[in-house]
């Protein structure tokens, strides 16, 4: 499988990342009782996942690292940074929420999927945001009066 | 016989013209609730309290229960279509819904979802009508220790969820777990994972870790090529739009599984419909004479968990009507409502309003024949917003993501964590880690500690409390038998290449 | 204190004085009212039935809407009303929680010293109940039993520092005995825990106990109460059982942003005061068994203070961590 060695590389990664959280998670558990005199106190659980953690998190990068990696390792990196560049807009639209409100958010969200990520012309990209931001308006403002987070200009 | 001339008398009820309105209103509704994610059943009925007070409570309720199990239809429409799960109990439904509609059979898919809830609802209102009492009794020999095995015998379908490798599997599950655990405990009062954040005080809802690693890790998954087209295969023609005589012959099984076990579950206090849906799957699955296409879009795998949480509506109303006793936060709803009607819930309210109840139970035939009927001819409109291209799908799914999420606690800081989650969510991908494990994990983590806990303090630490009761011990040995199975199979599949190469 | 109620009792009594001509506040649009619970809760229910009653009886020009801000054990909600300073068309349910929780919650940004009290509604009280076929047939029954076997007997309740473990720990200190506490977080989870054999007793609202009383599963054997409730005049309360701890209450009232003119304060405790007037409320308190409880702003901010700093002592000597 052509895939493998990313995998691989990934399966150490993520197996390390998960460890060094097993690892939190059993020091703040520490932090609270174990036992206390009623039954298992707030520390009992995340003890114990927190440890099955550590030890499965470390099987998997050891497995991983002893398995033989295969040649011809392609990873689409440029296909994970057009993704990454996508969570990251939508990321800062869910901070720019409380400036902006929903909808002017969701259009720009739209212009920039639209224009950036599809490489549509500005035209299409403008319609289909305001598009969008309409048709959210009337379905959840007006239809199902749900309220939504607003903006300086009222929406 | 008895039961019959009250269900007469029950219909009589529920066919009258303004009853027959009401019903056609709540299901209507409860559909159009349960397509959005995040706006809930029992947050449509509250605010639809007040218009109740000048309805005579017969009509009230059987809008009310429309509602309630119409949404259960609805949250499959955008589980399948965009792999959004509309409420909590469809999350199931995604898993092989969604690889159907990407085989294009979406079509296929919703009708087998219509399908599997007409025919689970149905089994629930006659389970109800039937055996509501002595079930009751049942329900309430359920305790911790119960719920503690059932909770285990549920992540025990980790196991089924697995695909290739059980260490990832298990390691999601863990990290469901967590962060099921965070918030205040119950019993200590603690703040576990809070991360001096008050906003963190009542954990992470599931909502946000469903719409989060399910349908924002597919869009961003969607983005890293730019394709044209449209986002899913538009099934073109009738037959593709319905399911065909060959997979309805599948769920066979399937229909029976996700109204038994719907209803079963949904007759205990506290264990909901996506732990039903989960059971059902797992169930499914086992029984299946091809396991390992779980997952990638069989039927029987959108008919169990779909039958399961309707079935489980008719379930849930087993203790309030019977004992008068709320097993949800739904249902808690519906309990305040007949006490603001001046009713008194509780164990003589069936002798008290005998037309209350049976109409109610007449009203939900009516009801699931009304959902049918306005679910099938719906299955060609949704499938045509399958028509629209990609780049216009995914701001949408993207806009609905974020309301959805928002309209659980009109809170900002749950839309920062779904942006987080659909990062999880990627990575998870990416990485090749199975992401129902994780949703297991949090739906039943929180509850599990929970009843082991109650279950330890029950028998002042005696673990032996878990195996002394017959219900709970049959669970645990079912799960221990669930968790040694993969390694039979291994055993099994070395002792055979084994003797090939011997022989 | 003294001198802000001085001042607020001078201008509520200049406002009185001058008569109804005079431009006093009236709410211009939709009222909210904020409650800690989702819906179905038990502040939500009071609040959804103060909403019907008022539109019935016409006692606001206005309508008055339910605001669910649940979570976080009632701090979201009171976060949410201290942070609308001045806004005179918010107002909130408070409960026995609001009063307690910031005493043990560090995460707690907000106590009811941020709030403007309004009127305190209702007391609720509570039975102690178990099962029909249980051999306890008195609160002595009980008491003796837990003595005899320490940390058996269980009960059932809510979270640790809801009215029911308060009146367990209170119990426990005064006669000596020990019995277990198993926190379910629904209400229902708790009854089938009772009716299912699982625990011994528990400490449930009257109105909720009724039915199953009627229906011969349940039995009370003693009263949280001033004074014994209608529907039970042969069960003794706890004090006159002879345990003399003080009377805990499950109070609700409204509340509202401080920073409002005194004239907006007046004006819904008048409406309150008109609300607990109508024979429809009369008959509420006495369907669901409450004790009317009403007090104004003013005698409700000194009972802050004093049912705060009991709390406080009790929760200290159960061995909970208070934090201010």
């Amino acid at each position: 499988m052509a895939q493998k060695s990313w995998f691989l590389k990934g399966d150490v990664v993520s197996g390390a990342v998960l460890a060094a959280l097993g690892v939190y998670i059993i020091s703040e558990a520490r932090q609270w009782n174990y036992v206390g005199p009623e039954g298992p106190g707030p520390g009992f659980f995340p003890m114990w996942y927190g440890i099955a953690m550590v030890v499965l998190s470390l099987w998997l990068v050891v497995v991983s690292a002893v398995r033989p990696a295969v040649a011809d390792a392609k990873v689409d990196w440029k296909g994970v940074g057009r993704a990454m560049l996508v969570w990251a807009v939508f990321a800062l639209c869910t901070a720019l929420l409380k400036l902006l409100g929903l909808l002017t958010v969701l259009a720009l969200l739209t212009l920039f999927i639209v224009g950036v990520m599809y490489g549509k012309s500005l035209k299409i990209a403008c319609a289909a945001a305001a598009g969008n931001a309409l048709g959210f308006y009337l379905v959840f403002s007006l239809a199902l009066n749900v309220g939504l987070p607003v903006g300086p200009l009222g929406f | 016989m008895d039961v019959l001339a009250n269900l007469g008398h029950g219909f009589i009820v529920a066919l009258e013209p303004l009853n027959l309105f009401w019903c056609f209103a709540g299901v209507f509704l409860g559909t159009v609730v349960g397509v959005m994610p995040g706006l809930g059943p029992a947050a449509t009925i509250a605010m639809l309290l007040p218009l109740t007070f000048k309805m005579p409570p017969t009509s009230a309720l059987i809008m009310l229960a429309g509602i309630y199990y119409g949404a259960k239809y609805g949250g499959s429409t955008t589980a399948i279509l965009l792999n959004v799960p509309g409420e909590s109990a469809s999350v199931v439904t995604c898993l092989d819904g969604y690889q159907m509609a990407r085989k294009g059979r979406a079509g296929a898919a919703l009708g087998i979802a219509a399908i599997a809830s007409f025919i689970a609802g149905t089994v629930g209102v006659v389970a109800l009508m039937l055996v509501a009492p002595p079930l009751a009794k049942f329900g309430l020999a359920f305790s911790s220790p119960e719920y503690f095995a059932l909770m285990v015998l549920g992540l025990a379908m980790v196991v089924l969820l697995a695909g290739e490798s059980l260490v990832k599997a298990l390691l999601a599950m863990l990290v469901g777990l967590w962060i099921a655990g965070m918030g205040i405990d119950l019993f200590s009062d603690a703040s576990r994972f809070t991360f001096g954040n008050s906003e963190m005080l009542d954990g992470v809802d599931f909502v946000i870790v469903a719409i989060g690693v399910f349908a924002l890790s597919e869009v961003f998954a969607n983005m890293e090529q730019r394709e044209e087209g449209t986002m899913l295969p538009v099934p073109k023609g009738l037959r593709n739009l319905l399911p065909t005589m060959a997979e309805l012959k599948a769920c066979r099984f399937a229909f029976l599984n996700g109204s038994v076990v719907g209803f079963i579950i949904g007759v205990l206090p506290g264990a909901g419909s996506t732990i039903a849906s989960f059971i059902s799957y797992g169930l499914e699955k086992v029984v299946s004479k091809h396991p390992e296409k779980f997952g990638t879009g069989v039927p029987e795998g959108v008919a169990a968990p779909e039958g399961a949480n309707n079935s489980e509506t008719g379930g849930a109303l087993v203790p309030l009507l019977t004992l008068g006793i709320p097993g949800s936060g739904t249902t808690a709803i519906l309990l305040a409502a007949f006490v603001l009607w001046g009713l008194k819930p509780g164990p003589l309210m069936i002798q008290d309003n005998p037309e209350l109840f049976w109409g109610l139970v007449a009203s939900m035939y009516v009801g699931n024949v009304m959902l049918l009927v306005l679910n099938l001819p719906l299955i060609p409109l949704f499938a045509q917003i399958l028509k629209l291209p990609s780049y216009l799908l995914y701001p949408i799914i993207l806009g609905i993501s974020l309301v959805g999420v928002y309209t659980v606690s009109s809170s900002l800081f749950d839309c920062y964590m779904l942006a987080a989650f659909g990062l999880l969510g990627y990575l998870m991908r990416r990485l090749d880690y199975p992401s129902a494990p994780l949703i297991l994990g949090l739906v039943l983590g929180d509850a599990m500690e929970r009843a082991l806990r109650q279950s330890l303090m029950m028998s002042q630490g005696d673990l032996g409390i878990l195996v002394s009761r017959p219900i709970s011990a049959t669970m645990l040995v079912l799960a221990v038998l669930l968790l040694i199975m993969p390694l039979f199979r291994k055993f099994n599949s070395w002792r055979v290449r084994a003797i090939e190469e011997n022989g | 204190m003294t001198l802000r109620t001085s001042i607020i009792m001078a201008a509520c009594a200049a406002a009185l004085a001058a008569g109804p001509a005079w431009a006093q506040f009236k709410p211009t649009k939709p009222v909210e009212i904020v409650v800690h619970t989702g819906p179905g809760g038990g502040a939500d229910v009071l609040a959804r039935f103060m909403t019907q009653l008022i539109e019935k009886e016409n006692l606001a020009p206005v309508r008055f809407q339910v605001n669910n801000r649940d979570g976080g054990g009632g701090l979201r909600a009171m976060a949410y009303v201290a942070e609308k300073k001045g806004d005179t068309h918010t107002i909130a349910i408070f409960t026995g929680n609001w009063l307690t929780n910031p005493l043990v919650r560090a995460e707690a940004k907000f106590t009811l010293k941020d709030m403007q009290p309004v009127a305190r509604l209702v007391l609720e009280p509570a039975v102690v109940a178990v099962k029909a076929d249980a051999p306890f047939k008195t609160m002595k029954d009980f008491i003796e039993a837990a003595k005899k076997t320490p940390g058996t007997l269980k009960q059932s309740g809510g979270s640790q520092t809801s009215r029911d473990n308060v009146v367990r720990q209170l119990l426990m200190k005064s006669t000596g005995a020990n019995w277990a506490y198993i926190s379910f977080p629904g209400g229902g989870e708790r009854i089938a825990a009772l009716l299912g054999g699982h625990v011994n007793m528990m400490v449930i609202e009257p109105q909720e106990a009724g039915e199953h009383i009627k229906a011969g599963n349940m039995r009370v054997i003693a009263q949280v109460a001033e004074k014994r409730l209608a529907p039970y005049p042969n069960v003794p309360t706890l004090k006159e059982a002879g345990y003399e701890i003080p009377n805990v209450p499950q109070v609700r009232g409204v509340v509202m942003p401080s920073g409002v003119a005194p004239d907006v304060v007046a004006y819904y405790e008048d409406l309150f005061q008109r609300m607990v007037k109508t024979p429809t409320w009369r008959k509420y308190l006495e369907d669901q068994q409450f004790e009317d409880g009403f007090q104004k702003s003013v005698e409700l901010g000194k009972f802050f203070d004093t049912f705060t700093n009991q709390m406080r002592e009790i929760l200290k000597e159960a061995g909970t961590p208070v934090v201010r």
